[in-house]
Protein backbone atom coordinates (compact mmCIF):
# COMPACT_ATOMS: atom_id res chain seq x y z
CA UNK A 1 0.00 0.00 0.00
CA UNK A 2 2.59 2.12 0.65
CA UNK A 3 4.78 2.15 -2.62
CA UNK A 4 4.54 5.89 -2.99
CA UNK A 5 6.49 6.47 0.61
CA UNK A 6 8.70 3.53 0.53
CA UNK A 7 10.03 4.60 -3.29
CA UNK A 8 10.09 8.01 -1.91
CA UNK A 9 12.24 6.72 0.85
CA UNK A 10 14.56 4.81 -1.49
CA UNK A 11 15.47 7.69 -3.35
CA UNK A 12 16.41 10.30 -0.67
CA UNK A 13 17.09 8.08 2.35
CA UNK A 14 18.47 11.28 3.97
CA UNK A 15 16.43 13.58 3.27
CA UNK A 16 13.93 14.18 6.58
CA UNK A 17 13.01 17.73 5.60
CA UNK A 18 9.62 18.84 5.06
CA UNK A 19 9.78 18.77 1.71
CA UNK A 20 10.95 14.77 1.11
CA UNK A 21 6.72 14.55 2.02
CA UNK A 22 5.66 14.55 -1.56
CA UNK A 23 2.19 15.94 -1.83
CA UNK A 24 1.32 12.91 -3.75
CA UNK A 25 1.81 10.67 -0.47
CA UNK A 26 -0.48 13.27 1.44
CA UNK A 27 -3.11 12.61 -0.40
CA UNK A 28 -5.97 12.27 1.30
CA UNK A 29 -9.46 11.30 0.46
CA UNK A 30 -12.39 12.86 2.03
CA UNK A 31 -15.02 10.07 3.22
CA UNK A 32 -18.48 10.85 2.70
CA UNK A 33 -20.28 11.28 6.35
CA UNK A 34 -23.67 11.51 7.52
CA UNK A 35 -24.30 13.85 10.79
CA UNK A 36 -27.94 13.64 12.39
CA UNK A 37 -29.21 14.69 15.84
CA UNK A 38 -30.68 12.10 18.28
CA UNK A 39 -30.54 11.53 21.73
CA UNK A 40 -29.33 14.44 23.07
CA UNK A 41 -25.96 14.08 20.88
CA UNK A 42 -24.84 14.29 17.29
CA UNK A 43 -23.93 11.27 15.47
CA UNK A 44 -21.33 11.19 12.89
CA UNK A 45 -20.98 8.07 10.45
CA UNK A 46 -18.04 7.73 8.18
CA UNK A 47 -17.24 5.93 5.38
CA UNK A 48 -14.03 4.24 5.16
CA UNK A 49 -13.31 1.21 4.25
CA UNK A 50 -10.14 -0.37 4.78
CA UNK A 51 -8.92 1.23 7.86
CA UNK A 52 -8.37 -0.88 11.10
CA UNK A 53 -9.21 0.42 14.34
CA UNK A 54 -5.12 0.67 14.94
CA UNK A 55 -5.19 2.94 11.96
CA UNK A 56 -7.64 5.21 12.52
CA UNK A 57 -7.25 8.48 14.34
CA UNK A 58 -9.65 11.02 16.28
CA UNK A 59 -8.35 13.85 17.90
CA UNK A 60 -10.78 17.18 19.34
CA UNK A 61 -8.37 20.06 19.53
CA UNK A 62 -9.02 23.58 20.04
CA UNK A 63 -12.85 22.84 18.86
CA UNK A 64 -11.75 21.07 15.75
CA UNK A 65 -12.78 17.35 15.18
CA UNK A 66 -10.50 15.48 12.83
CA UNK A 67 -10.93 12.25 11.60
CA UNK A 68 -8.16 10.60 9.66
CA UNK A 69 -7.09 6.88 8.94
CA UNK A 70 -4.82 5.31 6.79
CA UNK A 71 -5.94 2.20 4.64
CA UNK A 72 -4.52 -1.12 4.70
CA UNK A 73 -4.90 -3.40 2.39
CA UNK A 74 -3.66 -6.85 2.06
CA UNK A 75 -1.42 -6.51 -0.86
CA UNK A 76 1.15 -9.20 -2.24
CA UNK A 77 4.41 -8.17 -3.56
CA UNK A 78 4.92 -7.08 -7.24
CA UNK A 79 1.34 -5.97 -7.13
CA UNK A 80 0.70 -3.39 -9.97
CA UNK A 81 -2.89 -1.72 -10.50
CA UNK A 82 -4.53 -2.13 -13.75
CA UNK A 83 -7.36 0.11 -12.35
CA UNK A 84 -8.16 2.14 -9.05
CA UNK A 85 -11.00 4.47 -8.08
CA UNK A 86 -9.29 5.11 -4.48
CA UNK A 87 -5.96 6.26 -5.10
CA UNK A 88 -5.17 7.86 -1.99
CA UNK A 89 -3.71 6.09 1.11
CA UNK A 90 -6.12 7.39 3.92
CA UNK A 91 -8.31 9.27 4.68
CA UNK A 92 -8.98 12.78 6.55
CA UNK A 93 -12.02 14.79 7.66
CA UNK A 94 -12.34 18.40 10.27
CA UNK A 95 -14.92 19.26 11.59
CA UNK A 96 -15.91 22.32 13.51
CA UNK A 97 -17.56 21.67 16.72
CA UNK A 98 -20.03 24.26 18.42
CA UNK A 99 -19.66 24.88 22.33
CA UNK A 100 -22.44 22.48 23.45
CA UNK A 101 -20.69 19.67 22.74
CA UNK A 102 -19.04 18.09 25.56
CA UNK A 103 -15.85 17.21 24.06
CA UNK A 104 -14.47 14.89 26.96
CA UNK A 105 -17.56 12.51 26.76
CA UNK A 106 -16.72 11.84 22.89
CA UNK A 107 -17.45 8.25 21.92
CA UNK A 108 -16.04 6.26 18.51
CA UNK A 109 -16.42 3.15 17.31
CA UNK A 110 -15.82 1.37 13.84
CA UNK A 111 -17.38 -1.96 12.51
CA UNK A 112 -17.01 -3.04 8.93
CA UNK A 113 -15.15 0.08 7.93
CA UNK A 114 -18.09 2.87 8.87
CA UNK A 115 -17.00 4.91 12.00
CA UNK A 116 -19.22 5.83 14.58
CA UNK A 117 -18.49 8.96 16.53
CA UNK A 118 -21.14 10.26 19.27
CA UNK A 119 -20.90 13.93 20.35
CA UNK A 120 -23.07 14.30 23.35
CA UNK A 121 -24.02 17.76 24.33
CA UNK A 122 -23.74 19.65 27.71
CA UNK A 123 -26.07 18.46 30.40
CA UNK A 124 -27.17 22.31 30.06
CA UNK A 125 -27.92 22.24 26.79
CA UNK A 126 -30.22 18.92 26.38
CA UNK A 127 -33.49 19.27 25.32
CA UNK A 128 -36.05 20.21 27.93
CA UNK A 129 -39.90 19.83 27.71
CA UNK A 130 -41.43 23.17 29.54
CA UNK A 131 -45.00 22.37 31.01
CA UNK A 132 -47.47 24.54 29.81
CA UNK A 133 -49.51 24.91 33.60
CA UNK A 134 -53.37 26.02 32.92
CA UNK A 135 -54.45 29.09 34.00
CA UNK B 1 1.14 1.56 -5.25
CA UNK B 2 -2.98 2.92 -6.82
CA UNK B 3 -1.32 5.66 -6.60
CA UNK B 4 0.54 5.78 -10.12
CA UNK B 5 -2.91 5.52 -11.93
CA UNK B 6 -3.51 8.96 -12.69
CA UNK B 7 -3.86 8.13 -16.33
CA UNK B 8 -6.91 6.63 -15.43
CA UNK B 9 -8.79 9.22 -14.02
CA UNK B 10 -12.77 9.01 -14.59
CA UNK B 11 -12.88 12.74 -12.98
CA UNK B 12 -11.21 14.85 -10.42
CA UNK B 13 -11.56 13.61 -6.78
CA UNK B 14 -14.48 14.31 -4.69
CA UNK B 15 -13.28 17.20 -2.66
CA UNK B 16 -9.67 16.96 -3.45
CA UNK B 17 -9.41 19.55 -6.29
CA UNK B 18 -12.95 21.93 -6.84
CA UNK B 19 -10.76 24.27 -8.63
CA UNK B 20 -10.00 21.86 -11.42
CA UNK B 21 -13.90 20.46 -11.21
CA UNK B 22 -14.95 23.78 -12.12
CA UNK B 23 -12.36 24.25 -14.73
CA UNK B 24 -13.69 20.64 -16.58
CA UNK B 25 -16.96 21.48 -15.97
CA UNK B 26 -16.91 24.69 -18.02
CA UNK B 27 -14.23 23.56 -20.72
CA UNK B 28 -15.31 19.86 -20.94
CA UNK B 29 -13.12 17.27 -22.18
CA UNK B 30 -13.43 15.96 -26.48
CA UNK B 31 -11.96 12.37 -24.72
CA UNK B 32 -14.43 9.11 -24.86
CA UNK B 33 -15.04 7.60 -21.44
CA UNK B 34 -15.01 4.07 -20.51
CA UNK B 35 -18.58 2.53 -21.35
CA UNK B 36 -18.69 1.40 -17.89
CA UNK B 37 -17.24 4.25 -16.15
CA UNK B 38 -19.38 5.60 -13.36
CA UNK B 39 -19.32 9.16 -11.25
CA UNK B 40 -16.06 9.62 -9.15
CA UNK B 41 -17.42 8.47 -5.69
CA UNK B 42 -19.67 6.09 -6.86
CA UNK B 43 -20.57 3.01 -3.84
CA UNK B 44 -18.89 1.08 -3.67
CA UNK B 45 -15.49 2.02 -5.34
CA UNK B 46 -13.32 -0.69 -6.82
CA UNK B 47 -9.64 -1.08 -7.37
CA UNK B 48 -7.88 -3.63 -9.49
CA UNK B 49 -4.46 -5.15 -9.47
CA UNK B 50 -2.51 -7.40 -11.01
CA UNK B 51 0.43 -10.03 -9.93
CA UNK B 52 1.85 -12.70 -11.77
CA UNK B 53 -0.77 -15.55 -10.78
CA UNK B 54 -3.91 -13.54 -10.35
CA UNK B 55 -6.07 -10.79 -10.40
CA UNK B 56 -7.27 -8.83 -7.23
CA UNK B 57 -10.43 -7.14 -7.40
CA UNK B 58 -10.28 -4.69 -3.88
CA UNK B 59 -14.48 -3.58 -3.23
CA UNK B 60 -14.37 -0.58 -1.02
CA UNK B 61 -18.16 -1.39 0.54
CA UNK B 62 -17.90 -0.26 4.01
CA UNK B 63 -20.57 -0.95 6.45
CA UNK B 64 -21.93 -3.97 4.25
CA UNK B 65 -22.86 -7.61 5.48
CA UNK B 66 -20.67 -10.06 3.27
CA UNK B 67 -24.07 -12.15 2.90
CA UNK B 68 -25.86 -8.96 1.39
CA UNK B 69 -23.20 -8.67 -1.28
CA UNK B 70 -23.49 -10.61 -4.59
CA UNK B 71 -20.46 -11.07 -6.54
CA UNK B 72 -20.53 -13.13 -10.15
CA UNK B 73 -18.39 -13.75 -13.26
CA UNK B 74 -19.47 -14.18 -16.68
CA UNK B 75 -17.12 -13.59 -19.45
CA UNK B 76 -14.30 -11.67 -17.64
CA UNK B 77 -17.47 -9.11 -16.79
CA UNK B 78 -17.28 -8.67 -13.04
CA UNK B 79 -20.40 -7.66 -11.33
CA UNK B 80 -21.19 -7.13 -7.95
CA UNK B 81 -24.66 -6.30 -6.55
CA UNK B 82 -25.86 -5.66 -3.02
CA UNK B 83 -28.03 -3.37 -1.21
CA UNK B 84 -26.68 -0.86 1.98
CA UNK B 85 -29.45 -0.51 4.22
CA UNK B 86 -30.25 3.34 5.60
CA UNK B 87 -28.53 4.21 8.78
CA UNK B 88 -31.02 3.69 11.67
CA UNK B 89 -30.49 6.57 14.04
CA UNK B 90 -30.96 5.16 17.03
CA UNK B 91 -33.50 7.62 18.84
CA UNK B 92 -35.95 6.53 20.67
CA UNK B 93 -39.04 9.16 21.06
CA UNK B 94 -37.55 11.79 19.24
CA UNK B 95 -37.36 13.11 15.64
CA UNK B 96 -34.13 13.18 13.83
CA UNK B 97 -32.30 15.97 12.43
CA UNK B 98 -30.52 15.30 9.36
CA UNK B 99 -27.15 17.63 8.66
CA UNK B 100 -25.47 15.68 6.34
CA UNK B 101 -26.24 12.94 4.37
CA UNK B 102 -23.42 11.96 1.85
CA UNK B 103 -23.36 8.40 2.41
CA UNK B 104 -25.21 6.42 -0.51
CA UNK B 105 -27.70 3.81 0.94
CA UNK B 106 -29.84 1.43 -1.22
CA UNK B 107 -29.36 -0.82 -4.08
CA UNK B 108 -26.23 -0.81 -6.29
CA UNK B 109 -24.75 -3.10 -8.99
CA UNK B 110 -21.34 -2.10 -10.41
CA UNK B 111 -19.93 -3.75 -13.30
CA UNK B 112 -16.28 -4.22 -14.47
CA UNK B 113 -14.31 -5.69 -17.31
CA UNK B 114 -11.54 -7.78 -16.30
CA UNK B 115 -8.43 -8.72 -18.03
CA UNK B 116 -8.74 -12.44 -20.05
CA UNK B 117 -7.56 -15.63 -19.25
CA UNK B 118 -8.83 -15.89 -15.33
CA UNK B 119 -10.37 -19.28 -13.74
CA UNK B 120 -13.67 -18.03 -12.01
CA UNK B 121 -13.91 -21.42 -10.48
CA UNK B 122 -11.60 -21.19 -8.17
CA UNK B 123 -12.29 -17.44 -7.41
CA UNK B 124 -12.20 -16.27 -3.70
CA UNK B 125 -13.65 -13.50 -2.24
CA UNK B 126 -13.26 -12.16 2.12
CA UNK B 127 -14.00 -9.54 3.34
CA UNK B 128 -12.38 -7.54 6.02
CA UNK B 129 -12.42 -3.82 7.29
CA UNK B 130 -15.22 -2.78 5.21
CA UNK B 131 -13.17 -4.08 1.93
CA UNK B 132 -14.32 -7.29 0.12
CA UNK B 133 -11.07 -8.75 -1.50
CA UNK B 134 -11.84 -10.80 -4.81
CA UNK B 135 -8.94 -13.10 -5.86
CA UNK B 136 -9.06 -14.63 -8.91
CA UNK B 137 -6.36 -17.00 -10.23
CA UNK B 138 -4.82 -16.96 -13.67
CA UNK B 139 -5.31 -20.34 -15.78
CA UNK B 140 -2.31 -22.46 -15.70
CA UNK B 141 -1.46 -21.92 -19.20
CA UNK B 142 -1.20 -17.78 -19.27
CA UNK B 143 1.34 -17.77 -16.23
CA UNK B 144 4.23 -16.21 -16.91
CA UNK B 145 7.17 -18.85 -17.82
CA UNK B 146 10.69 -19.65 -17.68
CA UNK B 147 12.27 -21.20 -20.61
CA UNK B 148 15.78 -23.02 -20.01
CA UNK B 149 18.24 -22.24 -22.29
CA UNK B 150 20.03 -25.60 -23.50
CA UNK B 151 23.58 -25.57 -23.99
CA UNK B 152 24.71 -27.05 -27.36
Amino acid sequence: MNEVSRQQTRQQPEATSQEAREPQAELAMQPPVDIFEADNALHLLVDMPGVTRDALRIEVDNNVLSLEGDIQLDMPEGMSAIYAEVRAQRYARRFTLSHEIDSDAIAARIDNGVVHVTLPKKQSHHRRRIEVKSA
Amino acid sequence: MFGDLRRFDTGPSRGVDWFRQLMDEMFPESGAADIRSVPRGSYPMINIGRTDDAVRVYVFAAGLAPEVLDVSIQDNVLTVRGERPEASPEAEGGETAFFRRERGTGEFIRTVALPEGLDADRAEANCRNGVVEIHLPKREELKPRRIAIQAT
